[in-house]
């Protein structure tokens, strides 16, 4: 239907021929007011002053721990020799904790490689966007998948003796084991690992392993690289 | 005493001077608080007004913004200790003595210089996690969690050439290990090696390199990104939690 | 039913669609221009890295004189730290080994109660003709090439790596 105005803008609706989409209800939407955000409060003062006393705790904190915790500084640089061990700074041992295992193309090249392009995909991966539990859906199927990979990767990681690598992860699956078996009316922290979606799983046991690998390599690792217990050493 | 001082500033503020710079008064009305955003050179990339929710600590724990200042200070405090720093072998490391015993306070700008970097690597890890535990990277914040990544790897890089410049043993061997492991790309690894060093060995042109790249080029592009992160995410609609749904809160 | 007024707009041969002629002007020269500046790109990026690519090194050559034969005993093993070469001299005669470990680079020592060259970064350990013992180094210690010039000094060449059965007898 058309409308004719004195003023003729010639605004044409059409709804017959062209029908319009208002509203897109799906399966999984249900007719409820969006979320209110909550009030609006002025940028300046409340986030500016909020963001001004964040920086003057930290400069107090950064103040006072630098003027107590010397940077280390070590012998003139000497190409001809090698101290023992020579590590990498901490944000790379994990790095360097896995190179003992792997040959340095897998480790120094592959794995980092992988991790940094599994995480520029994160948000493209259209799976799960809504975060559902990990075992809503298909909880048997998806039970012997994430079994079989638990056990390929504890095989894999058995087989290059990567056993720094592998404990974390066997933890990690034990737990996700234990949610599957677990009543959902159960403890508050059976509820808690059972309501968590897949990408949680999958980042804590990378993160977890990170972590591990780190504190390994920073702390019990010693000349040639052998293991070593932190409160035998002196000195990390 | 406090009133005479109060009313001294406030003669202060109705000179010519003083109004030439600050044009439209002190913030207290609504409309000069908007304007002190809006009309601020670095503020005006801001929203006027933001969420209350946002501004909870447990909304950020504030980890973007502290990564931010932690960056501000490795700047000032790295340009400090440039005044004092050559990128030359073996005078770098001479520096980094004077620094700690000859130059007045230079013992404390190196360690909050080293600590600060320490941090911000940390902070933005923490930074990347939460953001992730909190669902921020879902639509339509693909692409910021991208310049993300881009700036975690900024970060991490610029901590690496900075590691090297006080060429101390621990300082030498830990770039040649990286180094080493970077011409273990296939094909272009080990030119990719040769043009990052300047050469075959870890040397002075490797030095040169580093610091060109720690002290400009890699701070220039940290700068770009941050802007360009920091832009999007006030765009895409600030700090705000979409929907009590969406991962962890 | 009014139609909206229709606005006058710029006749078809101006959009870049002739009838049947195929490419108009505009498309013509938009594509030189890319194609040039495409060039113009390319250049400036191999200009660049060839500028960042030195062809000056002031480092140790990498063909260097050892001395005459008769300075290393039979059945020793000399380490040269300018070089970072291990002169093995044994009864059927010379080779060179790189003292670099092969993993990632440290530089290995050698232990004569062992009787093995270890590097202490990982842990890995070499006999002393290179090859690997244990630990994570993916090769053996490559050798050089050692020579005899015609003053009768040991010349090694690190830009040539020969295999480990070849031996200068001398």
């Amino acid at each position: 239907m058309t409308e004719k105005n004195k003023i003729e803008t010639g605004f044409g609706s059409d709804a017959k021929k062209n029908p319009q989409r208002i509203v897109f209800v799906t399966r999984k939407t249900s007719a409820k007011v969006t979320d209110d955000r909550g009030p609006l409060l002025m940028t300046y003062p409340h986030l500016l002053l909020r963001e001004a006393i964040a920086a003057q705790i930290l400069t107090v904190l950064v103040v006072l721990v630098a003027l107590f915790w010397d940077a280390p500084l070590e012998q003139l640089a000497n190409p001809l020799l090698t101290p023992n061990p020579a590590k990498a700074p901490w944000y790379f041992l994990g790095l360097q904790e896995l190179l003992h295992y792997f040959p340095p193309f897998v480790a120094g090249v592959i794995l980092p490689g992988l991790v940094v392009t599994a995480l520029i995909v994160i948000p493209y991966f259209n799976v799960n966007i809504e975060g559902a539990p990990i075992w809503q859906r298909n909880p048997k199927q998806h039970f012997r998948n994430y079994l079989g990979v638990i056990i390929a990767l504890t095989v894999l990681l058995a087989l290059f003796d990567a056993w720094t690598v592998l404990a974390p992860t066997l933890l990690i699956g034990a737990v996700l084991i234990w949610s599957y078996f677990a009543k959902p009316e159960g403890s508050a922290p059976a509820r808690y690992f059972r309501s968590r979606p897949l990408s949680w799983w999958l980042m804590t046991w990378f993160v977890f392993v990170a972590v591990i690998l780190t504190l390994v390599g920073t702390f019990f690792r010693g000349p040639g690289w052998s293991w070593v217990w932190p409160w035998r050493a002196y000195g990390a | 005493m406090a009133t005479t001082l109060h009313s001294l500033l406030d003669q202060l503020r109705e000179t010519r001077a003083w109004k030439s710079v600050f044009r439209r008064g002190p913030a207290r009305t609504n409309r000069t608080r908007s304007l002190a955003v809006f009309g601020n050179l670095f503020l005006h990339w801001m929203p006027v007004k933001v969420r209350e929710k946002s501004l909870a600590v447990r909304a950020s724990y504030y980890l973007g913004s502290i990564s931010f200042l932690l960056f501000i200070a490795l700047t000032i405090t790295g340009i400090l200790l440039m005044f004092y720093y050559h990128p030359a072998v073996p005078q770098a490391y001479r520096d980094m003595k004077d620094l700690r015993f000859v130059v007045s306070n230079g013992v404390f700008l190196r360690n909050a210089h080293r600590l600060a970097a320490q941090l911000m690597v940390l902070l933005v890890f923490l930074h990347m996690f939460h953001v992730f535990y909190r669902g921020g990277y879902k639509p339509p914040h693909e692409f910021n969690w991208v310049v993300g990544v881009i700036l975690l790897l900024v970060t991490l890089f610029l901590s690496y050439t900075g590691y090297l410049l006080p060429w101390d043993q621990l300082a030498f061997w830990a770039i040649t290990v990286g180094t080493n492991i970077m011409s273990a790309m296939p094909v272009i690894g080990g030119k990719l090696r040769f043009t990052l060093l300047g050469g075959n060995l870890v040397g002075e042109n490797a030095l040169l390199r580093f610091y060109v790249l720690h002290v400009v080029v890699l701070p220039l592009i940290a700068f770009l990104f941050i802007g360009i992160h920091f832009w999007r995410v006030q765009k895409d609609g600030g700090l705000t939690v979409r929907s009590k749904d969406d991962g962890k809160e | 039913m009014s139609d909206p007024k229709q606005q006058p707009h710029a006749s078809e041969s101006e959009q870049g669609h002739t009838a049947g002629a195929g490419k108009s002007r505009r498309d013509f020269l938009n594509e030189i221009t890319l194609g040039a500046l495409g060039i113009a790109g390319l250049g400036s990026t191999v200009v660049t890295y060839q500028f960042f690519s030195p062809n000056v090194l002031f480092e140790p050559s990498m063909t260097f004189r050892a001395g005459t034969p008769d300075l290393y005993p039979v059945n020793s093993v000399s380490f040269l730290q300018d070089q970072l070469v291990y002169i093995v001299r044994m009864t059927e005669g010379f080779y060179a080994v790189s003292a670099v470990c092969t993993h990632l680079g440290c530089i290995t020592q050698w232990k004569p109660e062992a009787d093995t060259i270890a590097c202490p970064c990982h842990g890995s350990k070499f006999k002393r003709d290179g090859i690997k013992i244990e630990g994570p180094a993916p090769r053996p210690l490559p050798h050089f090439s050692v020579t005899l010039t015609p003053d009768g000094e040991l010349l090694v060449d690190k830009l040539q790596t020969v295999k480990s059965t070849q031996v200068l007898k001398a």
